[in-house]
């Protein structure tokens, strides 16, 4: 019941002009904030908080909130087309989503990324609604030896992301680790490898090694072959630039997927949209029929993780407005400006300010209908892009690319590293070593180092703390099936081949 | 160049316009004042930035428009070299914190120091309280303290790195009664009330205003506070010395520096427009609402206090255990 009425109430206060108004304003600048690389949502909510300080926080937070799950939307447009992601989040569906559009169904990979968004934000949406208490509260008991567990569990995915050699791929997910170190150490405030220089203290971003390794990369690649002519194939009518019925049933595990993991992890503090958009990847690869075809363009490629890094944001949000706890950067910006605002955001906010809440919630549901009617009919807009010869596109690559990382840190430094990035890229693809592995180890070196070393302190330096708290134990075990199981079929698979050669 | 011609123009036609507020003589801004932050916006130091620029515009108290400028990265070491390299230019100032004071310190890094800055003026200083759970079994800090010296090492605090102020707190009260207790980092201000409202440990270091809400949530509570009195939101809460522990109070403190070699005009003018600042009654609606302390200093007390406060800052951090570099 006062869920019922809580949403009236939140649909009486999102529903009105003001505040449709300033919806759509969130969602428009959030899709083209998510569709230039760099930029991500939390430094355009920064830039933005000054000129919310006069406006009412109710139509603030909506605007506010508008970019931050409309940047998800757009960020899987450079991805899918360029190989370029648009923000931290939509690293991974570049993996299947560029193959996509390569194969010429670019089209396809956008409406599934659109209807994936959709489908997954709506549903955490309808999450922060209905179980938000209980499930913070859940997540409180969340403490170290789990985070470290749950990293674990990711990086085990590198089987999963690995191509023909599981060597390589582990090597390449050591240099992401050692890559995860540079900076400054949280314990000690100790410097690593900053080779003395400022630039490195606060580490490297990895939206920078993701996007030099990823897009530069693939295009020093592909100008070494000098095939001028070659375009991406685009084909010609609406009909073929939307998913097949085929390819949206395909998805359907996937929605799902993305959808529960992507709530799930948002809700913990001290994960993030690109651990859980890794992970509910790895999943669907895990539970797929055709795991063999994931990373040459498979539609469930693109509708796990663009579904987990949309819903995501409802989970993140759990924490915030129930606790007064941010769980990411973008919602500590949010948290600080509640504070800009007079609110006081802590555990009453719901309770001293339920028009802000379920005005929220509801302008959410308005602003995901919005985010699909405003991104179905750019599509076959965007996926004109491709139809650029190469000598034109390569060079928007390159110029989208650098512009976005300078965009910004506005630090010539960070544009330095970009392109060594993009040279380590190249020579990575010659030497086929996979890109993939390197920014997971990238993305879940800090945070499990950083796990690993509070569990430790907290036990005194007794490591039977990892194993002897059941959540943290059942996802070590999972890490462990993951990582053996594929060896004990590739072992099969020698024997079987032994034996043939035997008879 | 063509801009900054404008805003030259523009600012001697601002000059011009409001005679009220230029002094006869002295040294006078002659184009829009840059305010450095090293934090971005919604951080610590911006807020406040932002908040100076609008109590000053709102009182008139300059003759010119202040902008915030955010340099972020390093922990601060970014923007102090950036202000650094503004040498001889008395348009720019720059809010300093605790960190522009110690980070050097521990950083090979670092170019800059303090010391290579014009102190301006000191504003505020932050208190903060020491905080457990609301089903703590310590009633007072001497419960946990005489608990944690049954059990050394077993109780836990959550907080910053080793050089944060939380842990600064627990060095000197470990070493004042020889407890032990641990201390587990986090990065994150979340993360470390979700540690302890988990269970997780046993006690942190927070702001007043933070806390209050978790107070009224029934979630925590409060056994001393890190302060010389007793602040306004606290009133029966007692300080560290009042618990029985004479311990250093170590503030955390912000204030304005400006580039090396300003003028001493330059200097007086920027240190009686801050003075006239904190007179207004915004400035004490500020600290009021924030639950601040008025930590007002001129520029030659100030060189004294960077002083005094780099010596106890390399004493305390070495006792931490960090790597002091000069």
């Amino acid at each position: 019941m006062e869920v019922i009425n809580g949403m009236l109430h939140g649909f009486a206060v999102a529903l009105t002009p003001v505040n449709l108004w300033w919806c759509f304003v969130g969602v428009f600048l959030g899709t083209v904030v998510g569709i230039l690389p760099g930029l991500g949502p939390p430094a355009t909510i920064a830039m933005l908080l000054p000129l919310t300080f006069q406006m009412n926080p109710t139509s603030a937070v909506i605007m506010l909130a508008g970019i931050y799950y409309g940047a998800k939307y757009g960020g899987s447009t450079t991805s899918i087309l360029l190989n370029v992601p648009g923000e931290s989040a939509s690293i991974v569906t570049c993996l299947d989503g560029y193959q996509m559009a390569k194969r010429g169904r670019a089209g396809a990979a956008l409406g599934i990324a659109a209807i994936a968004s959709f489908i997954a934000g709506t549903f955490g949406v309808i999450a922060l609604m209905l179980v938000a208490p209980p499930l913070a509260r859940f997540a409180l008991s969340f403490s170290s030896p789990e985070y470290f567990a749950l990293m674990c569990l990711g990086l085990a995915m590198v089987v999963l992301l690995a191509g023909e050699s599981l060597v390589k791929a582990l090597l390449a997910m050591l240099v992401g680790l050692w890559i995860a170190g540079i900076g400054t150490d949280l314990f000690s405030d100790a410097s690593r490898f900053t080779f003395g220089m400022t630039e490195l203290l606060d580490g490297v971003d990895f939206v920078i090694v993701a996007i030099g390794v990823f897009a530069l990369g693939e295009v020093l690649g592909n100008m070494e072959t000098r095939e001028e002519t070659q375009m991406l194939p685009v084909p010609k009518g609406l009909r073929n630039l939307l998913p097949t019925k085929q390819e949206l049933k395909d998805c359907r595990f996937a929605f799902l997927n993305g959808s529960v993991i992507g709530f799930l992890i948002g809700v913990l503090p001290g994960a993030g949209s690109t651990i859980a958009s890794f992970i509910s990847y790895g999943i669907e690869k895990a539970v797929s029929k055709h795991p063999e075809k994931f990373g040459t363009g498979v539609p469930e490629g693109v509708a796990a993780p663009e579904g987990a890094n949309n819903s995501e944001t409802g989970g993140a949000l759990v924490p915030l407005l129930t606790l007064g706890i941010p769980g990411s950067g973008t919602t500590a910006i949010l948290l600080a400006a509640f504070i800009l605002w007079g609110l006081r955001p802590g555990p009453l906010l719901i309770q001293d300010n339920p028009e802000l809440f379920w005005g929220l919630v509801a302008s959410m549901y308005i602003g995901n209908v919005m985010l699909l009617v405003l991104n179905l009919p750019l599509i076959p807009l965007f996926a004109q892009i491709l139809k650029l010869p190469v000598y034109m596109l390569y060079p928007v690559i390159f110029g989208i690319s650098i512009v976005g990382v300078y965009a910004v840190s506005g630090s010539l430094f960070d544009t330095w590293m970009l392109a060594a990035f993009g040279l380590l890229g190249y020579a990575m693809r010659k030497l086929d070593y996979p890109s993939a592995p390197l920014i997971l180890g990238l993305v879940l070196g800090d945070n499990m180092e950083r796990a690993l070393r509070q569990s430790l302190m907290m036990s005194q330096g007794d490591p039977a703390i990892l194993v002897s708290r059941p959540i943290s134990a059942a996802m070590l075990f999972l890490a462990a099936a993951v990582l053996i199981v594929p060896l004990f079929r590739k072992a099969n698979a020698w024997r079987i081949k032994a034996i043939e050669e035997q008879l | 160049m063509k801009t900054r011609l404008i805003s030259a123009m523009l600012a001697i036609a601002c000059v011009a316009a409001n005679p009220a507020a230029a002094p006869a003589q002295g040294f006078q801004p002659s184009k829009p004042v840059e305010i450095i932050v090293h934090t971005g916006p919604g951080g610590g130091a911006d807020v406040l930035a932002r908040a100076l620029t609008t109590m000053i515009e709102k009182e008139k108290l300059s003759p010119v428009r202040m902008q915030v400028v955010n340099k972020t990265g390093g922990g601060g070491l970014t923007a102090m070299a950036f202000v650094a390299e503004k040498k001889g230019d008395d348009n720019v100032i720059a809010l300093f914190t605790g960190n522009w004071l110690t980070n050097p310190l521990l950083r090979a890094e670092a170019k800059v120091s303090i010391k290579d800055l014009t102190p301006i003026v000191r504003l505020v200083l932050e208190p903060a309280v020491i905080a457990v759970k609301a089903d703590s079994p310590y009633k007072t800090l001497k419960d946990f303290i005489e608990a944690s010296k049954k059990n050394p090492g077993k109780l836990k605090q959550s907080g910053g790195s080793i050089t944060s102020r939380d842990n600064v707190v627990r060095q000197l009260l470990m070493k004042h009664t020889g407890a032990n207790w641990v201390f587990i980092s986090f990065p994150g201000g979340g993360e470390r009330i979700a540690a302890l409202l988990g269970g997780h440990v046993d006690l942190m270091v927070i702001e007043p205003q933070e806390a209050g809400e978790h107070i009224r949530a029934g979630n925590m509570r409060v056994l001393a506070q890190i302060s010389d009195h007793r602040l306004p939101g606290y009133p029966n809460v007692p300080t560290l010395k009042e618990a029985g522990y004479d311990v250093p109070i170590v503030p955390q403190v912000r204030g304005v520096v400006a580039p090396p070699g300003m003028s001493k005009e330059a200097v007086a003018y920027y240190e009686g427009l801050f003075a006239r600042v904190v007179q207004t009654a915004s400035w004490k609606k500020y600290l009021e609402e924030n639950q601040f302390q008025d930590g007002f200093m001129k520029s030659t007390e100030l060189a004294r206090f960077f002083d005094e406060f780099t010596n106890t800052m390399r004493t305390i951090l070495k006792d931490a255990g960090a790597k002091v570099v000069r």
